[in-house]
Formats: structure tokens, sequence, C-alpha cells
């Protein structure tokens, strides 16, 4: 009850602040970039010139499951740049602004607190993927040949998972420092932590969260999900619920100071 | 049986004890008032009683109800500098925090409205609270700390940062709320504290130096001063006032006299009598330093 009275009272916020808006269509923005301009490249060089006389360019078309990764691959740059603002100041700033003691004074409980922000969070940046990546199919569809929406609908699913992580750790550096533009700075550094480790000891981490998105390519390719890529997203649900108890745990301790 | 009992609290930051082993309890629908000069630990001794903060050192009991640990459920809390979800209206902050306090949506809109009428914010609920006025704010952050009726309300410094007509709205409202609940505020101001609170507690550098009744505190002062300002200086005035048998001591600034007296009926009486005497063109004739001040000054330069 309590849960859902927070999380209805973020979805009103989001409303009235527009994010409802203005995340879906950045992300579509960041989805069907890449396949719309590498599908026109060559006429726009064309148009453009400045090439030399009797040069020949020969860029080589990627096929549809090549064109629908770089929606993928820019959503889990971009995507997570702005998966990181949206988040950054969703505790942080309440307690910067003091609205935050005025909330804690009622009986609030921190797990409803804290679990019914993610929940919300976690619902816009669910909601945009689906939407950026299924306008980046339409396009993808249109310009490079057929994909099948099961297998887009599959990678969806995996690739929320992995989002779903960084919306678990921006949260979690929320309660650790109270100024917004901080919390970003230190999410990032996280992410980026976790990317630069997996990259050097991927044959190790096999099941690293930040592998979903290679993985996503491997199953576009071969049909087949892999076992990695339930390793993978078991451990991203691992790692975010841990990220949302740790944040629970130390909202509690600093009220008990 | 008293509502809440703090026994032996104490809260240190690195070190440094900001509120120093304060015990005491609240009686059931007193309205008792935290004194204290800036810095001496009244908006910390708040905090733990709102359940913010736990004390480093002893406790806190609440008679009423021992089954839940969270005494949040009975105390309403009002901080010194509300903030506010600006986006929502007052009304939706109010039927929120209610929310948030258990309430049921339709029990926390009855009770909004009700309290939207007794803090007189009825004609602004629907605008957005970032519209309000620092009164206005002032006053829905009362009406938020009331919304779970709550067995104790702590206002922190309520009426400090007001002008005077907004002031006034929230001693008036203080002395409408005490019929039905218990109240401790913090304030700085003297006069706040006389006009509403039953009851006094002391504070200076994190130590309660002085607490009881109004009544008590005042028989225990003995002396008053008075202040007089003439439209000119009458002639061996000085020496007049002091002949007085009531007056023991005379002290002037700029051209302002001040009195001090043990019995201020007495003092009145013969002091009046002497002006109508002299013909003195008398423009002022104050009772300036009230006794909570006196006691105020005295221990607080201990």
């Amino acid at each position: 009850m309590q849960w859902y009275v927070i999380f209805k009272k973020e979805i009103l916020e989001n409303w009235r602040n527009m994010k409802w808006i203005w995340v879906p269509i950045v992300f579509i923005l960041f989805a069907v970039m890449d396949p719309i301009t590498t599908y026109y490249l060559p006429k726009i060089m064309d148009a453009v010139g400045g090439i030399p006389e009797g040069a020949v360019v020969d860029i080589p078309m990627p096929n549809a499951n090549e064109a629908i990764l770089m929606s993928f691959n820019e959503l889990g740059l971009l995507g997570v740049l702005i998966t990181v603002v949206i988040a950054m100041g969703v505790i942080s700033g309440e307690m910067k602004s003091g609205v935050y003691e005025l909330i804690l004074s009622k009986p609030v409980k921190y797990t409803n607190y804290v679990s019914a922000k993610f929940m919300s969070l976690a619902l816009i940046v669910f909601l945009s993927i689906f939407l950026a990546v299924v306008a980046g199919w339409y396009y993808v569809s249109l310009l490079f040949g057929s994909i099948d929406f099961t297998k887009i609908l599959t990678s969806i699913l995996f690739f929320s998972l992995y989002f779903a992580l960084i919306i678990g750790i921006v949260i979690m550096v929320n309660t650790w420092v109270q100024s917004p533009g901080v919390v970003a700075f230190l999410s990032l550094i996280i992410i980026i932590a976790l990317n630069v480790l997996t990259s050097i000891y991927g044959h190790i981490f096999t099941w690293s969260p930040a592998l979903i998105g290679d993985y996503i390519g491997e199953y576009l390719h071969s049909g087949v999900l892999s076992t990695e890529i339930w390793y993978s997203a078991l451990m991203a649900v691992i790692f975010t619920f841990a990220c949302i108890q740790f944040a629970i745990l130390t909202l509690k301790n600093r009220a008990l100071q | 049986m008293a509502l809440l009992e703090a026994s032996h609290l104490t809260k240190t930051y690195k070190d440094i004890s900001v509120v120093n082993d304060v015990s005491f309890s609240l009686e059931h629908g007193k309205c008792v008032a935290l004194l204290g000069p800036n810095g001496s630990g009244k908006t910390t001794t708040l905090r733990m009683l709102a359940g913010f903060i736990k004390p480093t050192d002893g406790n806190i009991s609440f008679n009423e109800d021992r089954l839940s640990k969270d005494f949040r459920n009975y105390v309403g809390y009002l901080p010194q500098f509300p903030v506010f979800h600006n986006w929502m209206s007052g009304k939706e902050f109010l039927i929120y925090a209610g929310q948030l306090a258990h309430l049921s949506k339709t029990e926390a809109i009855k009770r909004a409205d009700e309290l939207l009428d007794l803090v007189n914010l009825k004609e602004v609920r629907k605008l957005r609270i970032s519209k309000y006025s620092g009164g206005m704010k002032q006053r829905l952050g009362i009406a938020q700390a009331l919304i779970h009726a709550p067995k104790l309300i702590i206002l922190d410094e309520p009426a400090s940062a007001l002008d005077p007509i907004g002031r006034r709205e929230v001693l008036n409202l203080m002395r409408e709320l005490k019929k039905d609940a218990t109240i401790l505020f913090s304030t700085h101001i003297l006069n706040d504290a006389e006009e509403v609170s039953d009851e006094i507690l002391l504070l200076n550098e994190g130590k309660i130096i002085e607490q009881g009744s109004m009544h008590e505190l005042e028989s225990v002062q003995s002396t008053v001063t008075i202040k007089l300002s003439f439209t000119d200086e009458p002639k061996f005035i000085e020496d007049r006032l002091k002949e007085i048998e009531s007056v023991f001591k005379v002290t002037r600034e700029n051209n302002d006299y001040f009195l001090t007296v043990h019995d201020l009926q007495i003092a009145r009486k013969q002091l009046l009598e002497v002006v109508h005497r002299e013909n003195w063109q008398l423009t002022r004739f104050e009772v300036a330093k009230t006794s909570l001040e006196d006691l105020f000054m005295k221990a607080v330069k201990k």
C-alpha cells in the first residue's frame, strides 16, 4: 500500500517533469540514428562530394542483424548516459532539497522508499528501450531486410536487465552523497570500471552483465541463446538486487547514526 | 502518566557532544517550549524525538503504545525549513503525506480538507506549492505534521522566520492545537514561548539548565524591569525615581530609563503616582524585560 503510494507519486512526478515524453524520444533517436545514417552514407557522400575523381568508395552494407546491433550498441552507450542522468537525483536530490526530511518524518519504510523509486525508473527506461528498439527494428526491416520479431523481443528482455543494473548502481550511489552531479560522476566511474574489467578479463568473467550486449549480438546472429547470456542475466539480477539492498541499508544506518 | 519520557539523551558527533544527558517528560495535553540560544542543541533534540537520528546514548519511550518501535507513527514533525515537492499542489501533498502515514485515500482526502480549512489554505489548495509564500509553506508544514492525528506534535522554530502576521497566525493555530494534542516546539523568541506554552525547557550547550511550568519559573524570578520614556527630560528625574521605595535600581540608556523592581504591582502604583505628582510628560511605560528574558540571559551567561 505505502509502496504503491510512493510509486504512484514517482510516476506522476515523472509525468509532470516530462520524463515520460523526452526519455523515450531520445532513446528512439539513438536507436534509429545509426542504421539510417549507415544506409544513406554512400548517397550522403555522393551529395557532399569531396572525394577525388576515380576513387572507389566501397562501404560494405551490413546485414539486418548487424544493423539492429548498431541500435543496441548506441543505446548501450548513450542510453546508459541518459539513464544515469535521470536517476542521479532520485534520492540525493530529495535529501539535498530537504523534502527527504518531511517524507521520512512519516512512518515510511526505507525498503518501500528505495524500491518504489527503482521500479518507477525501471518502468520509464524499459519502456524507452522497448520503443527505441522497435523503432530501430522498423527502419532496419525497411532498409536492410527482415528480422524475426520474437528475436527482437528476447533481445530487449535481456538488454533491459543490463539497464536494471545501471539503475541499481545509480540508486546505490544516490545514498552515498547528496549532490546529484557527484552521483552521476561516481556512477559512471563504476559503470566504466565494470566494462573495462570485463573487456580485460572477459574470458574469465564470462558471466559479467557488461557482456549482455555482446551476447545479444551472438544471439541475433545464431538465433540460439547461449548459456553465458543466461548466466550474465542472472548476475545482472543479483547485482541489481544487491545494489538496492545496499542502498536501503545505507539509508537505515544513516538514520540510526 | 507522561506521554513521552526522554532519559539521559546524548548525541555526539565526532566527540563533540551536541546534546548532553538531557532528561525530561512530556505530559498529555501540555504545550512545552524548548528554549535556547542558537546552537544549543534544540533541533538535534527534536530530531531524535521525531525518530530521524538515534541518540548516542539514552532512550525515548512513548507510554501510549509499546507495540510499535517506530514512533514516527505517533509524532507529527515540522522541520525548521520545511521543503515540499514543489510540483504538487498543497492538497496533493497533504494527501500524499497522509497516505505515507498509512491513511486510506478517502481518509487522507477528508483529513486534508479539514486541515486546509484549519490552516487557512483552502483558497490556494489547488495551486502548486512553488507559488506559495513563506507563511503559506509554514502553515502547510504544520498541516502535514497533523495529517495522521499524531499524539505528539513537534515543531522546530514554527514562527521564527515569519512576519508579524504570519507569526500571529501560527501562534493562534498552536493555541487551537493545544486543546487535543501535546505540543513540543523550539524557539529562541521568548515572547512566543511565553504566549502559548505551559512549560519551558531551557537548553544551553546541549544541557537542560532550567525546566518547569511558566508559573514556577515566574515565581522563582524575583525582579522585573520597567522601561520609561519622556518627551522632554524632567528635572531631577533620576533622584526622584530612586526615591521610590519599590525601585532598587535605575539605569539610563539613551533617553530611556530602566527601573528594576521587585513587585510590579506596587512599583507601578507608586511610579505612576510620582509621574502624576511631578507632572512628567510620560510617553512610554513598558514592562521591558520579561522575567523569562531575565531568566534566559542569566542562565545562558552562566
